[in-house]
């Protein structure tokens, strides 16, 4: 009878004792753990927003220069796709013709480029007709001027201009032939057989307007694509990129001129250079990086001040404790570094547990949201930095003070 | 060589007006095992001596040996190296860490002396068996009898080994049997070689004592040698003459009549303390109540 009582005693002082000390642990790294996951996570948001925006800004590139008329106009009713183009039928000036595409890649500087020819027509599969996308007359340097990776197959090359070859968008791909990977399958045009040769992965981002979707376009060679038009078909843009990035402005300078030359220096042609269009975008992008570093810092603030607090108040609860020690024979150095030591531990504790628990509603964001976070290594070094710095400063600095008070005033607090 | 040698030591609290002086010149000499009871009305500066001897506190004037060693000025951790190696405390109200076990409780002083985890273990150990609370070991302060508790407060202060135990009031929280309990270890301590201080209300506990010291207002009035096991006369005479000043009213009065022997018994003009503007006020509200 004694001995089970005592033996249930000593299991209930050993469950009683835990779960105190961890009641007050848990408290304590519960500060830390909030900083950690609040910092990582609102930094993470706001880097994962930036990237995204910068991400379709800059997908282009800097040094893409595409080459318009000077009218061109959106909407229509023309079936292939959304973009119409207002044909001017003296074909003198404000529509690029096949001279052009060759003078823009004459143009000394100029590493590649491509026209972007729209054929209008049916397209048959054997899903029967296609009409929700177009059919694009390109040049073989679109891949890399769009900075678009091929995910089958592969993009046109130069075997292929003059064939009846065909790279379709992923979208189009799917709806014409209901696979993801039809390369070698054929489908009609213009009364002709186009064999599939590549499939473009997804794209982001469309050089053209807002309203068209290259994920539904059919790419065919250009002089394919003006041999069924009877070379009758408006090519509404020219890309161009050149060879050396930093003389963007020059080798825009060089196009325009030789443009002008050749239409009898009365050119109703429009020379832009990407990073013009994404002018506006540039302040916004630094606007929004700005508004990130704002956003951290503010958090890192909040953070570290809630770690600040919850160490201050736990600290303070215990300066009966610190009496006690002293009294028993502690020296404040002593003293000192088990607080530090121990506010250490609940920092490293709690700033792993934040870090996990950051990432894990990083994934949850991921899978539930259109946001996608993006939470680098410098992220969570600094949060975890911050949080373990503030803890064991805050968790020091007043037993610190605590320690260097009298004895017998600490053992008198209660 | 006595092992503590106070020489016109003074105490001060406060500053200006609100200054109070605690200890008023104390000069005192303790030999190397003695048991010196120490008894005096609450605030006559008991604890602030206690505090003293043990290294605690730090007095404002007059010198102090230790071990023949001045320690009256000692820095703050010189101090405490002196309380780890040769002082125990027992306190009033035990002051244990309430969530460490009471066996982890009685090691704490070894941890600072830096002995190892298995050695603290065995030692305190074995300091808890000799007090006789050994199969409460794994409980937490909290799960323990008063008297079980000062038993272990006397292990943890006798676990270093020290020259002198201090006990501030160690049965004032306690119930008589607990009390004799507490009281019969101390003396046990006592026997084995130790120096022990402690601090008493009840003349009954004189018997334990070889010595026995009065203080009054901050000042040692009386000094007695007295044999063990038998009550010191002049705390029996506290004991006799104190209710002697108690009359049918008083009795009646309650609390404030025994307020109202104190000014008599102040023959000497003291530094002003906050107890005596608190005096006048209690009277006259004894005097109502006395009238209606």
């Amino acid at each position: 009878m004694r001995k089970s009582s005592l033996t249930r005693g000593h299991f209930k002082a050993g469950i009683d004792a835990v779960r105190g000390a961890k009641l007050r642990s848990f408290w304590t790294m519960f500060g830390v753990i909030i900083g950690v996951v609040s910092v990582i996570t609102i930094i993470g948001i706001g880097q994962g927003v930036s990237r995204q925006v910068t991400g379709q800004i800059h997908h282009l590139g800097n040094d893409l220069i595409t080459v318009r008329p000077a009218q061109l106009h959106p909407g229509g009713d023309h079936g292939n796709g959304s973009v119409s183009l207002l044909s001017d039928s003296s074909g003198l000036s404000g529509t690029l013709r096949t001279h052009d595409i060759t003078t823009v890649a004459g143009v000394k500087g100029v590493a590649a480029s491509a026209p972007l020819t729209i054929v209008t027509g049916k397209v048959t599969g054997d899903q029967g007709n296609y009409d929700q996308g177009f059919v694009i007359g390109t040049g073989t340097d679109l891949d890399s001027l769009l900075n678009q990776s091929v995910a089958y197959g592969s993009f046109l090359t130069s075997d292929d201009e003059g064939s009846n070859a065909a790279v379709l968008g992923p979208h189009a791909a799917e709806a014409l032939f209901n696979e993801d990977v039809p390369l070698g399958r054929s489908f009609n045009f213009h009364g002709q057989r186009f064999i599939v040769r590549g499939i473009f992965n997804n794209f982001t981002t469309t050089p053209l307007t807002q309203e068209t979707d290259f994920n539904n376009a059919i790419f065919i060679p250009n002089e394919v694509a003006q041999d069924l038009a009877n070379n009758a078909a408006p090519t509404y843009e020219i890309l161009a990129k050149p060879s050396n990035p930093k003389q963007v402005n020059q080798v825009a300078d060089s196009i325009q001129r030789a443009l002008d030359r050749s239409h009898g220096g009365q050119s109703n042609l429009s020379v832009s250079r990407g990073n013009q269009n994404v002018v506006a975008s540039q302040d916004i992008l630094s606007l929004l990086t700005k508004l990130v570093a704002g956003v951290a810092a503010i958090s890192l603030l909040v953070g570290g001040v809630g770690i600040m607090n919850v160490m201050l108040v736990s600290v303070s609860e215990r300066t009966h404790e610190i009496g006690i020690r002293k009294a028993v024979g502690a020296t404040n150095r002593q003293i000192l570094s088990q607080f530090m030591v121990e506010a250490a531990t609940l920092s490293v504790i709690g700033g792993t547990i934040g870090v996990v628990l950051a990432l894990a509603i990083d994934g949850l964001m991921r899978a539930f949201t259109d946001i996608r976070p993006a939470i680098s290594w410098q992220t969570v070094v600094l949060a975890f930095g911050v949080s373990l710095v503030v803890g064991v400063i805050f968790g020091t600095i007043p037993a610190l003070k605590a320690a260097r008070r009298d004895p017998i005033e600490a053992l008198r607090s209660e | 060589m006595p092992l503590i040698e106070v020489q016109d030591v003074s105490k001060l609290y406060g500053f200006g007006d609100a200054s109070t002086l605690a200890l008023d010149e104390v000069s005192l000499k303790i030999e190397k095992g003695e048991c010196v009871a120490v008894m005096g009305p609450s605030g006559c500066g008991k604890s602030t001596l206690m505090n003293i001897i043990g290294l605690l506190d730090r007095p404002t004037h007059g010198s102090y040996k230790f071990d023949s060693k001045p320690v009256g000025r000692l820095r703050p951790n010189q101090a405490a190296k002196i309380r780890r190696d040769s002082i125990g405390f027992i306190f009033q109200s035990f002051n244990f860490l309430p969530r460490l076990t009471t066996l982890e409780n009685v090691a704490l002083p070894l941890v600072y002396k830096g002995v190892s985890v298995s050695r603290r273990i065995k030692l305190a150990s074995e300091m808890l068996e000799r007090v006789g609370v050994q199969n409460r070991e794994y409980f937490l302060p909290g799960q323990l009898s008063g008297g079980q508790a000062q038993c272990a407060a006397i292990a943890r202060a006798l676990v270093n080994n020290p020259k002198l135990i201090i006990a501030d009031e160690p049965t004032g929280n306690l119930d008589s049997a607990s009390s004799l309990l507490v009281m019969e270890l101390l003396a046990d301590i006592h026997k084995s070689g130790n120096t022990v201080i402690f601090v008493t209300h009840n003349p009954e506990l004189t018997r334990y004592a070889t010595r026995v010291l009065y203080m009054h207002d901050g000042q040692i009035v009386h000094d007695e040698k007295t044999a063990l096991g038998r009550v010191a006369t002049t705390a029996r005479k506290v004991l006799y003459t104190l209710p002697a000043a108690v009359n049918e009213d008083d009795v009646l009065a309650g609390v404030s009549a025994i307020m109202k022997a104190i000014p008599s018994k102040l023959t000497t003009p003291r530094p002003k303390r906050k107890k005596t503007k608190a005096k006048p006020i209690k009277r006259t509200a004894a005097k109502k109540r006395r009238q209606s």
